[in-house]
């Protein structure tokens, strides 16, 4: 009997080479889609063997290296995010995948995704970390080279920093487990605080965690790291994008989490703490925290569709990171709780957005417009995912970013407070421009005929938009889970409220009290005359006649006064200092090439002779 | 369930000590405007206050003459305000040409496109004879006689028959597309 | 549950009448500065009547009705948590960062509703609205953080509480930045000037209300009510003491004295709200963004920093 953690981990992998290999239309979605489903059911039965046992494990060895893999709360968690955006992003897929190379892709790195969080030791880690960037590196390659050479430049640096940390790590500890790591590591600090030499130096761990730093904030789209994201999450196929930002970022946050369980006890003993958070942790939240800003306002600024919703995963994975920096317990709580509710609406914004480019065809704000109608339930899930990004009582979306500031204000940190707060703000603000440019408004008459979504696509959004309903109105049902990574009860209350001791938050009284209030208003609304309906001319300017001819919607430049106000700050851009970089290397390559490689057959027996008389004198 | 017939006083008074002014005060008369607003002649203190959407107001001043292009716009915006609506117009100009009685770009009679509640006769009334003319549309919502905006909805055919006749038919559209070019050609020169 | 329901029904009634009494005397204020007579104190009760008896109503589409219905839902979620005296019903649960978030929602709603009227002007109001907003959410981040650090709590009515013991909270230096900061914030969040351009009179036909009228605008009026009640009320609780009264033997007396002296606060943060709209032009959007991220952020920051010391 195969262990379980097998079947979850490459089902999805083998599926789809199935579906790459026949490439019948109807059978590759059938075989993908039970290749997503079988993962999540396993997954959910998981969930009844760890109430009794407190982990699942399995090792294998392979030519002398032990592969573990280990299931237990933290990983069940974010196993269960990957496998249910997983599964709406594959559902999403049998709409728009235009051929089986797609499927074989998407499958892939969603098998590279379970991998990640379920290795146990670093090699099993580090090998499915590559399979996850490879795979979604091929799904980006298919549309647009260039986005996909920055995405594969910058998670191949990732890559090589993890590896380099990941040597340093077995020099000294001569293992490679997380059990014995973790072991090593937490003794190593005791002994530092006893006053004998440590096995790692004060640099040598400092280099591991800047290694380390790099290579998850690469996959998490940090600044000044996220540059990849916004190219690269736009051009690919959108509802592969819904898996691409709500869960392989996810990975990048496990990572911190990685960091945080290996190296915490170290890492605090020898660098200390800024108020109640760790140094190092204060670092990661402090990126944190202007990532949140940067990505935000770029984001209001944007004049796609696409590059809107991938400046604003940059900007929520922010939030993330400013609670797993302040490293207190129910900090690090409420870091996994905003990314689940990211996971769940952000997916579900990339699927509408899947869904508006299908039927559409266009990506620009400036072409659309006036689609409430045409789209009605499409137009719904966008107006609960749009209430929960902009974290608006009572759906998830405020549980989770409320959590995180009364943790983060909890323990004394104001400017990091503040960050966030602006964060939210940001949040409405370019919700606003969506809106507005694409549901509202005058509509171009060549989108008259729009159809709305397809069935597929309309199941896998109702299922995301289920969720953050119910784990808005009840959030005690994530916190529950969430308590028992720690063991105690950090967030206290029922199913319905959320219980800090120092704040509280109730789904229930605030849902049913704003149905009272909608009620009461209605009564005060039908009391009035009746309406009639008018078209969108008909309408006040200045008393001037209009036609559908005249462009009564702003769709181009909504924020040009945000943008004047910004001129100063949004010329400094990383984007132009890699590619000046990158420049930069190619015309030293050039000038190398041009005085040494210069093909003179003469200039080459001179460094022949050079070489030799050197190992001459060396005496080799 | 309610029969709201029983409020109408209520509404009525409602109605008569809250009008709201569509800002569209062109023509000569717009200068007798600030003085009824400012500290002198008081107009607020009958709870009538400028308001630039005639989606919200119900009261228009037809302030002077009127030329066939501001009697576009002018029914225009006064289809746009919701029933009831009171109109109410100053000066000769309104009522019978005034001094422009031989003009041939004013309006001799607005009555024919637009029914008109008060006509406050001088060239231009003062403030004190506006005054006089603003307790006389009041008197008139309380009494129920101020049914300008029932004689439109009824008499409709007539009304626009006169428009029509003016503007020619299609005037809205024609009116519309006038424009165009002029802003095309904007937008051009500024990309 | 009775109980419940008619202390409901009491806080509606109340808070509708003592804010359409509110927006009379910002009315009647303004026009005594400008040596005026001015209307009578009740005006905007038949402004609303008026409004909501006019015989026919427009309407641009679903989200037109639903987002109007949706802003004043909203704003009476928002006051039922704001603590008022001893009679409010959920104020267990009334968060500061929930109540802020609240009173920001029927922006939202009306914004919802004015885009989907297709006007131009209406989008350009809502872009002004908007960036008003991000404006202001920063030096108001910094104060409830300052407020939430320096308490050591997030609930409202434990703020209150421990005002009653200790003093008013502006008696503190911290926390005297962190309400200049906000006093500031709630020009805006008034919309009076200097900070009014989200309505604009007669630049863009207010804005977002250019295709409001009859029972939308009416609704619309019941809303800007209980939303200066509502604003007023939350920064008397939190800076300026609340009331909690418990001299007198029987509660009803109490409440009627808790009620009196809120009244009396919620008037003083008024007045000073319209001393300064009644003598200020109106800025512009971006210089409204530079003033509001530069002055009132750093004296909030202060505040703020200082408080967590």
């Amino acid at each position: 009997m195969i262990n379980e953690l097998m079947i979850i981990i490459f089902t999805p992998l083998i599926a789809g080479v199935i579906a790459w290999l026949l490439d019948i239309k109807g059978l590759r979605e059938g075989i993908s889609v039970i290749g997503a489903a079988i993962p999540l059911a396993y997954l959910i039965q998981a969930y009844h063997t760890l109430a009794s046992q407190s982990s699942i494990q399995y090792s294998v060895v392979i030519s002398g290296f032990k592969f573990e893999f280990l299931l237990y709360q933290i990983s069940w968690i974010f196993a269960m995010i990957a496998g249910v955006v997983g599964f709406a992003a594959i559902l999403g897929m049998v709409s728009t995948a235009k051929d089986s190379y797609e499927w074989l892709f998407a499958l892939m790195s969603l098998t590279g995704v379970y991998g990640v969080f379920l290795a146990d030791d670093l090699v099993s880690f580090f090998i499915f970390w590559e399979i996850m960037t490879f795979a979604s590196f091929m799904m980006v390659l298919k549309y647009n080279k260039k986005a996909s050479l920055k995405y594969f430049l910058l998670s191949v640096a990732g890559a090589y920093s993890m590896l380099l940390a990941i040597g340093m790590l077995y020099a000294k500890v001569g293992a490679l487990d997380f059990t014995t790591i973790q072991q090593v590591l937490y003794q190593d600090a005791m002994r530092g605080v006893l006053g004998t030499n440590t096995l790692f130096s004060r640099n040598e761990i400092l280099l591991i965690f800047g290694l380390f730093l790099v290579a998850f904030g690469v996959k998490a789209g940090t600044f000044p790291l996220h540059v990849w994201a916004p190219d690269a999450y736009s051009e690919t196929n959108q509802s592969y994008t819904a898996m691409f930002s709500g869960v392989l970022s996810k990975a990048g946050v496990y990572g911190m989490l990685v960091i945080y369980i290996l190296l915490g006890t170290r890492l605090v003993y020898q660098f200390g703490r800024i108020g109640a958070a760790p140094k190092f942790g204060y670092v990661i939240a402090f990126l944190g925290g202007i990532t949140i800003i940067v990505g935000g306002l770029l984001a209001a600024l944007q004049e796609d569709i696409r590059k809107l919703f991938a400046y604003s995963s940059i900007s929520q994975i922010g939030y993330i990171l400013v609670g797993i920096g302040v490293g207190s317990a129910l900090s690090i709580e409420a870091a996994i709780y905003h990314a689940i509710s990211h996971a769940l609406f952000k997916g579900l914004f990339f699927l509408i957005v899947a869904t508006i480019v299908l039927r559409t065809g266009k990506t620009e704000f400036k072409d659309m417009g006036g689609l409430a109608e045409k789209m009605p339930i499409t137009f719904a899930m966008a107006f609960v995912a749009i209430l929960s990004l902009a974290g608006i009582p009572p759906l998830v979306g405020f549980a989770s970013k409320w959590l995180i500031f009364e943790a983060v204000i909890h323990e004394n940190m104001p400017i990091l407070g503040g960050m966030i707060f602006f964060g939210s703000a940001i949040g409405f603000v370019y919700l606003i421009r969506f809106t507005y440019a694409v549901w509202f408004g005058q509509r171009p008459t060549e989108l008259d005929d729009t159809k709305d979504a397809p069935v597929p696509l309309a199941i896998a959004m109702g299922i995301l938009a289920l969720l953050n309903v119910v784990f808005g109105i009840a959030p005690g049902l994530v916190a529950g889970e969430l308590n028992k990574i720690f063991g105690k009860e950090i967030i206290q209350g029922t199913i319905w409220e959320l219980n800090l001791g120092f704040g509280r938050y109730n789904g229930l009284f605030i849902t049913v009290w704003l149905v009272i209030g909608i009620v009461i208003a209605g009564i005060i609304y039908f009391l009035g005359a009746k309406v009639r309906r008018v078209p969108v001319t008909d309408t006040y300017q200045a008393g001037n006649p209009v036609t559908m001819e005249y462009n009564l919607t702003i769709r181009r430049n909504y924020f040009l006064p945000l943008k004047e106000t910004l001129a100063f700050w949004l010329r400094i851009s990383f984007d132009r200092l890699y590619q000046d970089i990158g420049k930069w290397v190619e015309d030293l390559a050039e000038t190398l090439r041009h005085y040494i490689y210069n093909g003179n057959v003469q200039a080459y027996a001179w460094y022949l002779a050079i070489i030799l008389i050197i190992l001459a004198l060396w005496g080799v | 369930m309610v029969d709201w017939r029983l409020f109408e006083p209520l509404f009525e008074f409602a109605r008569k000590r809250s009008l709201w002014i569509v800002s569209f005060c062109t023509g000569c008369g717009g200068i007798e405007m600030p003085p009824l607003m400012t500290s002198r002649y008081d107009l607020e203190r009958f709870g009538m206050m400028p308001n630039p959407a005639p989606r919200m107001a119900d009261l228009f001043l037809i302030t002077g003459y009127v030329t066939p292009k501001t009697l576009k716009r002018i029914i225009i915006t006064y289809e746009l305000q919701p029933d009831p609506k009171y109109v109410m117009a100053h000066g000769s100009c309104p009522l019978n040409g005034g001094v422009y009685w031989d003009a041939y770009n004013a309006i001799k009679h607005i009555d024919k496109y637009i029914p008109v509640d008060v006509i406050i006769a001088g060239c231009m009334p003062r403030p004190e004879a506006v005054m006089d003319g603003i307790n006389k549309i009041m008197e008139m919502i309380e009494n129920g006689t101020a049914d300008s905006w029932k004689r439109y909805k009824e008499n409709y055919e007539w009304y626009k028959k006169n428009q029509d006749e003016l503007f020619g038919e299609g005037w809205r559209e024609r009116e519309a597309r006038r424009w165009i070019p002029w802003l095309m050609e904007r937008k051009k020169g500024e990309e | 549950m009775i109980e419940i329901a008619l202390k409901a029904v009491l806080i509606l009634l109340y808070a509708t009448f003592v804010g359409f009494m509110f927006m009379g005397i910002i009315r009647i204020v303004t026009a005594r500065i400008h040596r005026r007579v001015g209307p009578p104190i009740y005006q905007p009760i038949l402004d609303t009547i008026k409004l909501l008896s006019k015989k026919s109503n427009i309407t641009h589409g679903l989200i037109y009705d639903f987002g109007i219905i949706y802003a004043l839902g909203a704003t009476i979620l928002a006051l039922m948590f704001i603590p008022l005296g001893s009679i409010s019903i959920l104020r267990a649960y009334g968060d500061l960062i929930l109540i802020t978030f609240l009173l920001e929602i029927p922006m939202l709603g009306i914004m919802f509703a004015a885009m989907s009227s297709g006007n131009p002007w209406a989008g350009l109001g809502s872009q002004r609205a908007l960036l008003t907003l991000l404006a202001i959410q920063v030096p108001l981040g910094f104060a409830i953080v300052a407020l939430a650090e320096f308490y050591g709590t997030f609930s409202t009515y434990q703020i209150v509480m421990a005002q009653q013991t200790a003093g008013w909270s502006i008696t503190y230096l911290p926390l005297l930045l962190a309400a200049v900061a906000y006093d500031l914030v709630l020009q805006a969040m008034f919309g009076k000037e200097p900070f009014d351009i989200m309505i604009a009179p007669g630049e863009i036909s207010l804005g977002p209300m250019v295709e409001f009228g009859g029972k939308h605008m009416g609704i619309l009026q019941i809303q800007h009510a209980i939303a200066l009640f509502a604003e007023t009320l939350f920064f008397s609780n939190i800076f300026l003491g609340g009331a909690v009264v418990t001299a007198f033997a029987s509660p009803i007396l109490n409440t009627l004295a808790s009620l009196g002296i809120l009244l009396i606060k919620q008037i003083a943060v008024l007045l000073i709200a319209i001393f300064i709209g009644a003598i200020f032009p109106r800025f512009t959007i971006d210089q409204a963004a530079r003033f509001y991220w530069k002055w009132p952020t750093i004296i909030a920051a202060t505040g703020a920093i200082l408080a967590a010391l």
